[in-house]
C-alpha cells in the first residue's frame, strides 16, 4: 500500500506544472542558478531516474531534502509530525469523551430535548467550517474575553522543556515543569475544540444510532427483565456492542484528522505537519509532500490496525471466531 | 473524596492555565524591552549567499552588515562596514575603505578578507543574490590591497554595481568554515546560525513557531536610541485576522500583511499606529507578446486604454499611486512619460479597429495567485472594462508555482497575467533589465517583451559610468516600453504595516520588500 502510494504521489508530483528549481532559486534567479540547483538536486535527470533514486533512499530510510528549508525531510517530519500527533490525538480523545456519552444518552433519550440538543450539536459540528469556527473561537475567547492565547505553541518567552518523546505536552508532564504544562494545554485548548467538533459530531450521531439499534436487541430486554439496573445495561451491556461500528468510525476519524489539520494550524499557527505540507505545496517542494503523504499513509494504516485489534477486545466472538 | 481531588486538580490546573495567557503589550526580559512582530512569513534560511525575500532579508540585514546600506525615503546609499569608496570613471573598479572598529559577534574584526571571503562564497555558491553580480564580478577580480580595504575588478564597467552591494553581506569565515560539512561552505551550518557583525545576534530558532535575535549592546557602530529595543521575536501568524486580533490585544507590536479593509479600523484604534508609505512594487498586468492574440499590440493597446485604473485605487481604498512610467517613481531616473495610458474608450476603440481583432469576439485568459483577492477583484474590472470591446475575460486563479510555470515560456504564458514586481536596487537597470531578453522564462518577465533597439539601450546604459550619459537613455527606455504595451502598468500600493504607539524609530525604505522592516533603529518608549 505504501508503495502504491509513493508511486501515485511521484507521479502527481512531477505531473502538475511549475519548476521546483525555479522557485528554489528565486524569483531573480538566472539560468544560469536555476539549472545549478537542478543538477544538485538530480531534477535534470529523467523522471523514472528520479524515481528509482527515489525509492533507493527510502528503502535506507531517507526521505530526500526540502529545496525550501534545504534539511532532511526525515529531520523535518521529526520536527513538525510530534505537534500535529499531540493535536490530533488530544482532539480525538475530547471528541470521544464527549460524543460517546453523548450520543448515548441521546439514544436513551431519544426524542427528547437532550437528543433535539445533541441533533444541533451534530449538524453543526459538521456543517461549521474549521476555518470559521477557530476564527470565531479566536475572536471570542482569546480577543474579547481574554481567556486564552490567540495561537502558537507555547508564550512567547516560554521555553520548551528538554525533549524526552518531543511531545511537548507529555515532557512537561515528565520533567515536572507545571506551568510549561499549563501554558501548552492554555494554547492548544482552541485549536483542539476546533478539530474536534466534527468528529465528535460523528461519533456521536454513529454510537447513536448503533445504541438505539443494540437497546432493541432481545438480550437488552431479557436483561432488563432479570432486573439489571438501567445505568448497568446501558453501560455495560449496551454500549459494548455499539461501540464496534463507532470504533471503525473513530479509527477513520484519527486518518482523516491527520489529514486535515492544515486549517486549524494555519489558524492558529500550530507548527504541524499540516502547515509544513501546504509550504512545501505551493513551493512545488516534492520531497516533502511525498514524506508528509507516506507518513500519514502509514499513521492511517496503524490506527485501522489499533481499531481491528480493539474489535477482538471488545468482542470476544471476534476474538475466538468459533464462539457463539 | 477521589472525584473531588480529581476536581480540584482540575480547577488548579485551569486558573494556571488562565494565568499564563499574555497581556502585555511588548514582551519583557529583565531590563531588556523585547519587540514582538508578527509576520506571515517564514525564515526557512538565513544564509545571506543562499537565498532573500522579505522576511529572509529582514533577519539578514539585523544579524549582518554589508559594506554600504539603503537607509531612507527616497533610498540613499550610505557608508557602513565601508567608510568610503571610490569608482574609476568606466565604472570597472571599485575600492572600499573599511572602517576599523567593526567586530563579529565572536570578537574577530571584519576585515578586507572577510570581505573577499563573503563575496566569493556568493559567487561560487551562485545563488540567493549571486545574479546581482555575477555576470561582472568573477573570484579573481576580488583583491584584498590591505587589512582594510578591498578592491572589486568587473569584467567590464557596470554602473548599478553600488546598488547591489547593500544586499551581499559580510561573513566571518572562521566559525563558517569550522562548521563546513562535506565542502558544503558551511551551508547547512548558516541555515540557522549566524556569523555576523550585525546589531543583533540570534537567541532562539524555532523553525515554523518564532525567530528571536537580541540585541548586541557593545554593536561597533553603537546604537541610534538609548531606548533601542532588547530584542526583536519574529512571530509566526499565518492569518491575517489572527494578526489583527494579536496587534489589537497587544501581543504583538509590529504586524505586516493586513487586508485593505483591515488596515482602516485598526488605524483607527487608540494605541495603533498605521505607516503609510508609497512603496516601489509595481502592479501590472503582463500580456504575451509572442502568442496570438495578444502579440497584436494594437489590441495589447485597445485593452490599456479600455482598463479603469481608478478601479485599482478603489480596490486598495485609495492606498496607492497610479504608475506613470513602467518604472516605479522612487526608481532613479524615473520619468513621468508623456501620454501614459488612462482609460479612454474612445481611443480604445481606435486601436482595435487597427488590430486584427476590430470587433472584438475573443475571449482572452486572466491568470492570478489564488487567494489573491485584490488580484481576483482586478480580474473583474478586466471583464467589465474589456466586455465593452466585446472581448471576454475568462478569470483563472493558480497556485504560485503554477503560475510561474506557465509563465515561463512564451507557448503557455497566459495572454494576461496579474503580476506585482519588486525591484531589489534603486538603480534603472533593476526594472529596466526586466524587459530585456534575459529575463525571459522568469515571472516578470512572461510578456516575453521583445524590442531589440530596447535590449541595446538597456545593455548600452548599465555600462556606462556617468549618470549624465545614463538618464536620457533610461528616459527613452521607458519612452519606448510603454508605447510597445508589453503590460497594463498599473499601480503602485502603498506599504503599510501596524504598530503599537510605543514603538519608535520606525524608518520606511521604499526599496526594501514588502513586509520588511530595518529593526536597528527602532525603540520602545513606554508611557
Amino acid at each position: 500500500m505504501l508503495f502504491g502510494l509513493s508511486c501515485l504521489t511521484f507521479a502527481i508530483s512531477h505531473v502538475v506544472p511549475g519548476d521546483p528549481a525555479r522557485l528554489a532559486a528565486g524569483p531573480d534567479a538566472n539560468q544560469a542558478m536555476v539549472d545549478t540547483l537542478r543538477a544538485k538536486y538530480g531534477l535534470d535527470r529523467p523522471l523514472p531516474v528520479q524515481f528509482a533514486r527515489y525509492l533507493r533512499g527510502l528503502a535506507a530510510g531517507d526521505l530526500g531534502e526540502s529545496l525550501r528549508s534545504r534539511n532532511a525531510v526525515a529531520a523535518d517530519l521529526a520536527q513538525y509530525f510530534p505537534n500535529t500527533f499531540e493535536l490530533v490525538t488530544l482532539a480525538l480523545l475530547l471528541a470521544v469523551a464527549v460524543g460517546v456519552p453523548l450520543g448515548m444518552l441521546a439514544a436513551v433519550h431519544r426524542d427528547t430535548w437532550i437528543d433535539q440538543g445533541a441533533r444541533v450539536l451534530s449538524v453543526s459540528g459538521v456543517a461549521l467550517p474549521a476555518f470559521w469556527l477557530g476564527l470565531m473561537l479566536q475572536l471570542l475567547i482569546a480577543l474579547h474575553l481574554g481567556w486564552l492565547p490567540l495561537g502558537g505553541r507555547l508564550g512567547l518567552t516560554a521555553t520548551p522543556p528538554a525533549p524526552i518523546t518531543h511531545l511537548l505536552l507529555v515532557d512537561a508532564l515528565l520533567r515536572g515543569e507545571w506551568r510549561t504544562m499549563a501554558d501548552a494545554l492554555a494554547h492548544a485548548a482552541l485549536p483542539v475544540v476546533t478539530l474536534s467538533l466534527p468528529a465528535l459530531a460523528s461519533i456521536m450521531r454513529v454510537n447513536r444510532a448503533e445504541m438505539l439499534e443494540t437497546l432493541q436487541q432481545d438480550y437488552i430486554k431479557t436483561a432488563r427483565a432479570q432486573g439489571f439496573s438501567g445505568f448497568r445495561i446501558v453501560c455495560r451491556y449496551a454500549l459494548r456492542n455499539a461501540m464496534i461500528p463507532t470504533l471503525a468510525m473513530i479509527g477513520l476519524r484519527y486518518g482523516w484528522m491527520l489529514g486535515s489539520t492544515i486549517l486549524v494550524e494555519t489558524v492558529f499557527d500550530w507548527p504541524g505537519i499540516g502547515l509544513y505540507a501546504v509550504n512545501a505545496a505551493v513551493s512545488s517542494d516534492f520531497a516533502p509532500i511525498m514524506g508528509v503523504t507516506l507518513l500519514l499513509g502509514l499513521n492511517f494504516m496503524l490506527a485501522n490496525l489499533l481499531v481491528d485489534l480493539a474489535y477482538g477486545w471488545l468482542d470476544p466472538r471476534i476474538r475466538r471466531p468459533g464462539l457463539t | 473524596m477521589r472525584i473531588a481531588r480529581c476536581l480540584s486538580c482540575l480547577l488548579t490546573l485551569a486558573l494556571l492555565v488562565l494565568a499564563v495567557v499574555p497581556v502585555a503589550a511588548f514582551e519583557r526580559v529583565g531590563d531588556k524591552k523585547i519587540l514582538v512582530f508578527a509576520g506571515r512569513q517564514e525564515v526557512p534560511t538565513i544564509d545571506p549567499s543562499i537565498k532573500y525575500d522579505w522576511s529572509i532579508r529582514m533577519m539578514q540585514q539585523a544579524l549582518y552588515d554589508g559594506l554600504v546600506k539603503y537607509v531612507g525615503n527616497p533610498p540613499e546609499i550610505q557608508p557602513w562596514l565601508a567608510e568610503k569608496w571610490e569608482s574609476t570613471p568606466d565604472a570597472r573598479i571599485w575600492t572600499f575603505h573599511l572602517v576599523k572598529n567593526a567586530k563579529f559577534h565572536n570578537g574577530d574584526p571584519v576585515t578586507a578578507e572577510a570581505v573577499r571571503w563573503s563575496f566569493a562564497r556568493t559567487l561560487k555558491l551562485n545563488q540567493g543574490p549571486a545574479w546581482m553580480l555575477s555576470d561582472f564580478l568573477k573570484e579573481d577580480g576580488i583583491k584584498v590591497l590591505d587589512e582594510h580595504t578591498i578592491q572589486f575588478t568587473l569584467t567590464q564597467g557596470y554602473a548599478p554595481f553600488l546598488s547591489f552591494v547593500p544586499w551581499w553581506y559580510v561573513m566571518n569565515p572562521k566559525p563558517v568554515m569550522a562548521n563546513e560539512q562535506a565542502g558544503d561552505l558551511g551551508q547547512k551550518w548558516l541555515t540557522d546560525n549566524e556569523a555576523g557583525s550585525g546589531p543583533f545576534r540570534i537567541k532562539r530558532w524555532q523553525q515554523g513557531v518564532l525567530y528571536e535575535i537580541e540585541a548586541v549592546e557593545s554593536y561597533w557602530k553603537g546604537w541610534p536610541s538609548k531606548d533601542h529595543v532588547g530584542g526583536v521575536i519574529l512571530k509566526l501568524v499565518r492569518e491575517a485576522a489572527a494578526q489583527r486580533a494579536a496587534l489589537l490585544r497587544g501581543e504583538a507590536d509590529i504586524v505586516e500583511g493586513l487586508t485593505p479593509e483591515d488596515y482602516e479600523p485598526v488605524g483607527k484604534t487608540p494605541g495603533i499606529v498605521v505607516p503609510n508609505f508609497p512603496g516601489m512594487t509595481t502592479f501590472g498586468i503582463k500580456m504575451n507578446t509572442q502568442k496570438a492574440p495578444t502579440n497584436d499590440a494594437n489590441l495589447r493597446k485597445a485593452m490599456a486604454y479600455a482598463f479603469d485604473y481608478d478601479a485599482l485605487l478603489k480596490i486598495y481604498n485609495g492606498n496607492a499611486v497610479l504608475q506613470t512610467s513602467p518604472f516605479p517613481n522612487a526608481t532613479r531616473g524615473h520619468i513621468a512619460v508623456p501620454g501614459f495610458p488612462r482609460q479612454d474608450l474612445a481611443k480604445a476603440k481606435e486601436f482595435l479597429a487597427k488590430s486584427a481583432y476590430p470587433t472584438g469576439g475573443i475571449e482572452l485568459e486572466y491568470v492570478y495567485v489564488q487567494g489573491l483577492e485584490e488580484e481576483r477583484k482586478m480580474g473583474l474590472v478586466l471583464i467589465d472594462n474589456l466586455g465593452k470591446l466585446n472581448l471576454k475575460v475568462k478569470v483563472v486563479p493558480l497556485t504560485w508555482p503554477n503560475m510561474v510555470g506557465r509563465g515561463g515560456k512564451p507557448e503557455t504564458s497566459p495572454d494576461l497575467m496579474a503580476v506585482f514586481a519588486t525591484p531589489v536596487s534603486t538603480d534603472p537597470d533593476a526594472v529596466a533589465y526586466q524587459y530585456h531578453k534575459n529575463s525571459w522564462g522568469k515571472y516578470y518577465g512572461s510578456s516575453f517583451y521583445s524590442n531589440a533597439d530596447v535590449w541595446g539601450l538597456i545593455e548600452r546604459a548599465r555600462t556606462l559610468g556617468k549618470w549624465e550619459e545614463r538618464a536620457p537613455l533610461y528616459a527613452e527606455i521607458q519612452k519606448r516600453i510603454s508605447a510597445d504595451a508589453p503590460e497594463i502598468f498599473g499601480m503602485l500600493a502603498n506599504r503599510r504595516w501596524g504598530l503599537r504607539d510605543h514603538v519608535k524609530g520606525f524608518v520606511f525604505s521604499p526599496v526594501r520588500f514588502t513586509g520588511e522592516v530595518d529593526l536597528y533603529p527602532l525603540a520602545i518608549v513606554a508611557k
